[in-house]
């Protein structure tokens, strides 16, 4: 076994969100990075996984390499149970069938709220605008545990988000189901390429349960522009292995479109 | 009726028609007659679409989208459209950048920077309901409600830049967020086949195809393949659209280019590429001119911008075709 293993943030943070998935449960992605986990745990670890798409595709095992930008294309819906349309895709959801949720963000607060939608200025008139929701609100209010993949960057951990596009738990404990969203809910971890967050079942705040291998807890913290409750006791999360490494880069993204990232090493 | 059609609710702006005066349209304005509609793409857009109309369109950029029209659209210049963007990464900068569209319900507002800035530099508005409430409002709209209620958008800030309220569910009495049916001018929808009066099938998923037909004022297919119409009444369980829904088909082979067609062609992602890469108007105005006013339609187009190789590679590449037929 090597000393070291070297490997991108973002591919400690597919290999990290890879491994929280069960086998035999149901989860909606998302489009991007999501995806690219969902084929990763899909791959090595839970293939009785059954993934849901919002445009209705129900259960399919994703041919790879994957189609960087493409989620409704041919590869993606390969091999699904059903194919369908989003009014049924989101009646999955909305029933109560999908235990997971997966989901990327611009930024997030200590609630697990998610902004997609614009950053800086007014709504109207923002700096930066982005894509929005698309179906990530759906995902976020229906889904049993929604996991959040995002970028361990302090601009994108903020104390409140510019635009408030899918629900964690708003403003804190039982608002989700104040504002009538299905009982039970919410956010469940996010998924760092630096460490793992889970939510405080009392105050529904966003509590560091885990770090990269060799990354402390100061250095998570310092990145982020609000202040997480911390676990009593912090585990270490090992690198991403050798095998997560080749799939990811043999046979699901060749190309290196979407793990490429910052270079990191740790010990295996 | 277009603009009694724009309801506004403070800084929001949201298309509205009542579901009467949508059935009488039905009633009084949609053929039922069995009648061969084929129009070439320009003529398809002259008659049926006009400037200010709300439009949808189904399925997305990279698959099975109605590319062919969205481009005529853009050659006649249509001014002032609304474009419901859903699977959207290209149409919005494109129509947006064209100078056609002014008012975008998002969905997915679109890829890249351009559509970005063109929201910052005020020159398109947006409004937020997410993918999953532009679906649920086109399914009010097919089913002749004036809306449906839904368990989502809840406590965000999407409520805020929508016409979505939330109202008292009178079954459990906990408060329930509801949308408006949305009935648009024009539904632009590529399919595998279709024959000359409309029926239609799709292979493969789509995302409201059926509701968008049902909903909308005019539909308008673009088709790979022109087949019988006897193959429909063969084999009923395959027809995604019948054909007394349908205004007008266009005959367009590679008609979803740059994007791939399930088990017929696969993406050409060099010219996706090209157009990810648009990020200023001068940029904008090179690819419309290369791409879209250069050519007088899409024929000229396949011809002289893709090549009859470039379109052999594409289909070569289009391996997987299980499940599709």
């Amino acid at each position: 076994m090597p000393r070291t293993v070297e490997f991108t943030d973002t591919e400690f943070m597919i290999a990290q969100g890879a491994r929280l998935i069960e086998d035999g449960k149901t989860i909606f992605v998302g489009w991007g990075i999501p995806q690219v986990v969902a084929m990763l745990a899909q791959k090595l670890y839970v293939p009785n996984v059954i993934q849901l798409f919002e445009f209705g595709a129900i259960g399919p095992q994703s041919l790879l390499p994957f189609v960087r930008g493409t989620m409704g294309g041919p590869q993606n819906t390969y091999r699904s149970l059903q194919w369908l349309n989003m009014n049924w895709a989101f009646s999955y959801s909305a029933a109560g069938y999908m235990d997971y949720g997966m989901l990327g963000a611009l930024q997030v607060d200590p609630y697990g709220n998610i902004n997609s939608t614009h950053l800086g200025g007014t709504f109207e008139r923002p700096e930066r605008r982005f894509a929005g929701s698309g179906g990530g609100n759906q995902v976020a209010s229906h889904c049993w545990k929604t996991i959040i993949v995002i970028k361990h960057e302090g601009r994108r951990f903020v104390p409140r988000v510019d635009f408030l596009t899918s629900p964690g738990y708003l403003d804190g404990p039982g608002a989700r189901e104040k504002a009538g969203l299905p009982r039970g809910t919410g956010p469940h971890r996010v998924v760092t390429s630096k460490a793992l967050f889970g939510f405080d079942e009392e105050s529904r705040r966003m509590t560091l349960l885990s770090t990269l291998r060799g990354v402390t807890v100061e250095e998570v913290v310092k990145d982020m522009a609000f202040r997480p409750l911390v676990a009593r006791e912090v585990f270490e999360v090992p690198p991403p292995t050798q095998e997560e490494l080749r799939v990811l880069r043999e046979e699901i993204d060749p190309d290196r479109f979407i793990i490429r990232g910052e270079k990191m090493t740790a010990t295996p | 009726m277009r603009d009694r059609a724009i309801r506004r609710e403070g800084g929001v702006e949201y298309r509205f028609v009542p579901p009467d005066e949508f059935r009488e349209h039905v009633r009084d304005r949609k053929s039922k007659a069995p009648a061969p509609k084929l129009f070439t793409a320009a003529e398809a857009v002259a008659a049926f679409v006009s400037d200010g109309d709300y439009i949808v369109y189904d399925f997305s950029s990279l698959t099975r989208g109605p590319q062919s029209l969205i481009r005529e659209i853009i050659r006649q210049r249509k001014k002032d459209l609304w474009i419901g963007a859903e699977f959207t990464l290209h149409e919005s900068p494109l129509l947006v950048g064209a100078g056609c569209a002014s008012r975008i319900d998002v969905g997915f507002l679109g890829y890249g920077s351009y559509i970005g800035q063109a929201v910052c530099d005020g020159r398109v508005k947006a409004y937020e309901w997410t993918n999953g409430g532009i679906a649920l409002r086109l399914l009010a709209g097919a089913r002749g409600v004036p809306f449906l209620p839904t368990r989502d958008l809840l406590g965000t800030d999407n409520m805020k830049v929508s016409a979505a309220k939330v109202l008292n569910d009178p079954y459990t009495g906990d408060p329930v967020c509801v949308v408006p049916a949305l009935n648009p001018d024009v539904a632009l929808i590529h399919v595998h086949q279709a024959d000359a009066c409309g029926n239609a099938r799709i292979f493969g998923t789509n995302l409201f195809a059926l509701e968008a037909s049902l909903a909308s004022f005019r539909v308008i297919l673009s088709a790979e393949e022109i087949v019988e119409s006897d193959e429909f009444r063969k084999d009923p369980m395959r027809t995604t659209i019948p054909y007394f829904l349908v205004d007008a088909v266009v005959h367009a082979p590679f008609g979803a280019y740059p994007g791939a067609m399930p088990a017929r062609y696969e993406i050409d992602l060099e010219h996706v590429d090209r157009l990810n890469a648009i990020r200023t108007d001068g940029q904008m105005r090179e690819y419309l001119e290369e791409y879209i006013d250069s050519v007088a339609d899409h024929e000229e187009f396949l011809d002289r911008k893709v090549g009859a190789s470039r379109m052999k590679e594409l289909r070569r590449r289009a391996t997987v075709v299980e499940g599709y037929r």
